[in-house]
């Protein structure tokens, strides 16, 4: 006898339900609309001191200092740069990082876990809330900054955006691996918030890495994500870059492909210890 | 008949249930060892952020850094960043801990309990703010030999008598204020967007990493209500210019009224939460 099967999994159920995942996701985000205000807030409250610290080192408007790192005189537009890409990283560590770990706190993990689907559709759902929302929250905060500081860009938008989606793939491949890691874990909101923190510093959100000092410097170094700082701006602004930009957008590439894989591998090898285990439900 | 109640309540029976929820306090602290990880970390790590875009502004060798000299008498941006940045991580620390303690129980269902034991109830937030004031005393002293040894910054120059004054006027204005926003944060419930406010208010206005007079004039009135405002520029002032007594009297005058003032604040925020929450009966409610 052959056993029939009434699901017939295809490319576009399979969309379907990252569609169905991300749409749950936004309906959570409107569900708290304060929150949702204060994600605004929040980074042009962070940014006031570093704008207010600028003008306290400035002479006749103008940061000479900032410049000779920097090979602009565009301080504002070079940290609300780097404020929204920030808020990408923080979205990875926190919305990604947590998504799981939530489910399972709210008692739904297990019940999803029994779907017919691919559970990496489960993240991947996840990256595309995260991704629309953290975009549509940098674009509001843009038009803030512009009114508040005065933002603008002189570059190219469109190349810009274009060396943001390796940089973003490889940052949210890195993300399955790090949800998958506080799955484990459980309690992690030190580790999380520490990284968080550190990854958006060593990477030039405020600065740039050249004035790390030498013990540090190898670790921004090394950080990807430094690479789609510094292109992005110096697309943007045309401020001065680490590397052309050419091989900058060739790193990420190649950490977009690693990211990628070991994301998906790591979340794979949790997924299948968890089941073995049965602590999926436990929290 | 009279009606006679086997408590009696003494000063030492008051001080025993001070004692009793600030041991209790410490031991949940010391429950989660990320905690105090965090103790460690946050004081070198959070001002770091700060430091190295002033380091940035400051040009190579630090050679653009006249405009601030000429802001703050001061060319130890270093030491003038870690300061602001100390005091407003200890703002930061007191509404996350104190501002959540009543909500904190009343999530775990133990308020309603603790409201019926026969103490006076204030005694429920003061017992566990001894102990918060207690972890951030050590937070502040990780903070400041931390610095000292990794960057040779020396927080505690110029008059150590001023500076524990000064410390003294800060925690009775922080701990009103944050009594002040446990209550509302008992009576609003949404505890998360209310720090985020308050918090927001004091890192914009309060000069945390720069002067105060590069700000717009509007600014600058807001500022001037703030104790930590204050407390900030007479530390600064007696830490980096080694200022007298006379010279941050105007300073240590406004932090004297937000000394008296905010607790008593607190006191009649905590007094009316508590009898609103007994008329309407919602302090079990979350």
């Amino acid at each position: 006898m052959v056993q029939g099967h009434l699901l017939q999994p295809s490319w576009q159920s399979h969309l379907r339900a990252i569609l169905a995942i991300a749409r749950k996701d936004w309906l959570h985000f409107k569900r708290y609309p304060l929150n949702a205000l204060f994600r605004i807030i929040q980074p042009i409250m962070w940014i006031t001191p570093i704008y207010f610290l600028g003008k306290s080192f400035a002479t006749g408007g103008t940061n000479a200092g900032f410049a000779s790192y920097a090979g602009t005189n565009d301080y504002m537009s070079f940290i609300l740069i780097g404020t929204i890409l920030s808020s990408y990283i923080s979205s990875v560590f926190w919305g990604m990082g947590f998504s799981l770990k939530e489910d399972m706190d709210s008692g739904v993990l297990e019940s999803n876990w029994l779907l017919p689907l691919p559970r990496v559709l489960f993240l991947i759902g996840q990256t595309v809330a995260s991704i629309t929302i953290t975009t549509i929250n940098g674009l509001l905060v843009l038009v803030l900054g512009w009114l508040l500081f005065g933002f603008q860009i002189h570059g190219n938008i469109l190349p810009a955006v274009l060396v943001m989606v390796p940089m973003l793939i490889a940052l949210y491949g890195f993300g399955f691996a790090f949800a998958g890691l506080v799955l484990l874990l459980k309690e992690a909101n030190t580790l999380v918030d520490v990284s968080d923190f550190v990854v958006s510093m060593l990477s030039g959100s405020r600065f740039p890495v050249q004035v790390l000092p030498r013990l540090l410097l190898p670790l921004a170094l090394a950080l990807p994500l430094t690479y789609g700082y510094d292109a992005v701006r110096g697309l943007l602004i045309g401020s001065h870059t680490l590397l052309p930009i050419g091989i900058e957008v060739g790193i990420l590439l190649v950490a977009m492909v690693l990211m990628t894989l070991l994301g998906s591998a790591v979340f794979r090898r949790i997924e299948r210890r968890s089941r073995r285990l049965g602590t999926i439900g436990m929290h | 008949m009279s009606h006679q109640s086997l408590i009696r309540h003494s000063w030492r029976s008051e001080l025993r249930v001070l004692a009793a929820i600030a041991h209790k306090e410490w031991t949940l602290f010391r429950r989660y060892p990320s905690w105090m990880a965090a103790f460690v970390i946050w004081p070198v790590l959070f001002p770091l952020g700060y430091v190295f875009v002033g380091r940035t502004l400051g040009g190579p060798n630090g050679a653009d850094t006249a405009t601030f000299q000429q802001l703050t008498g001061t060319s130890d941006y270093l030491s003038y960043i870690v300061i602001g940045s100390t005091l407003y991580m200890w703002l930061n620390m007191t509404l996350w801990d104190v501002g959540f303690q009543l909500r904190a129980e009343q999530m775990r269902g133990t308020l309603e309990s603790n409201w019926l034991c026969p103490i006076p109830r204030i005694s429920i937030l003061l017992g566990s703010t001894i102990t918060k004031l207690g972890t951030a005393l050590i937070f502040l002293l990780i903070t400041v030999v931390e610095f000292w040894v990794v960057f040779g910054v020396r927080l505690w120059q110029g008059d150590v008598r001023l500076l524990l004054l000064l410390l003294l006027l800060a925690i009775a204005s922080i701990y009103g204020i944050a009594m002040a926003f446990a209550s509302l944060v008992l009576r609003f419930k949404e505890a998360n967007a209310m720090v985020f406010m308050v918090r927001g208010l004091f890192l914009v206005f309060c000069g945390i990493t720069y002067p105060i007079a590069v700000m717009p004039g509007w600014m600058r009135t807001i500022s001037a209500v703030l104790p930590l405002t204050y407390a900030i520029h007479a530390i600064r002032a007696v830490t980096l210019s080694q200022a007298t007594f006379t010279q941050i009297w105007p300073d240590i005058q406004w932090l004297l009224v937000f000394a008296v003032v905010l607790p008593i604040l607190g006191y009649v925020a905590f007094a009316v939460t508590e009898r609103r929450a007994r008329r309407s009966g919602t302090l079990g409610q979350y």
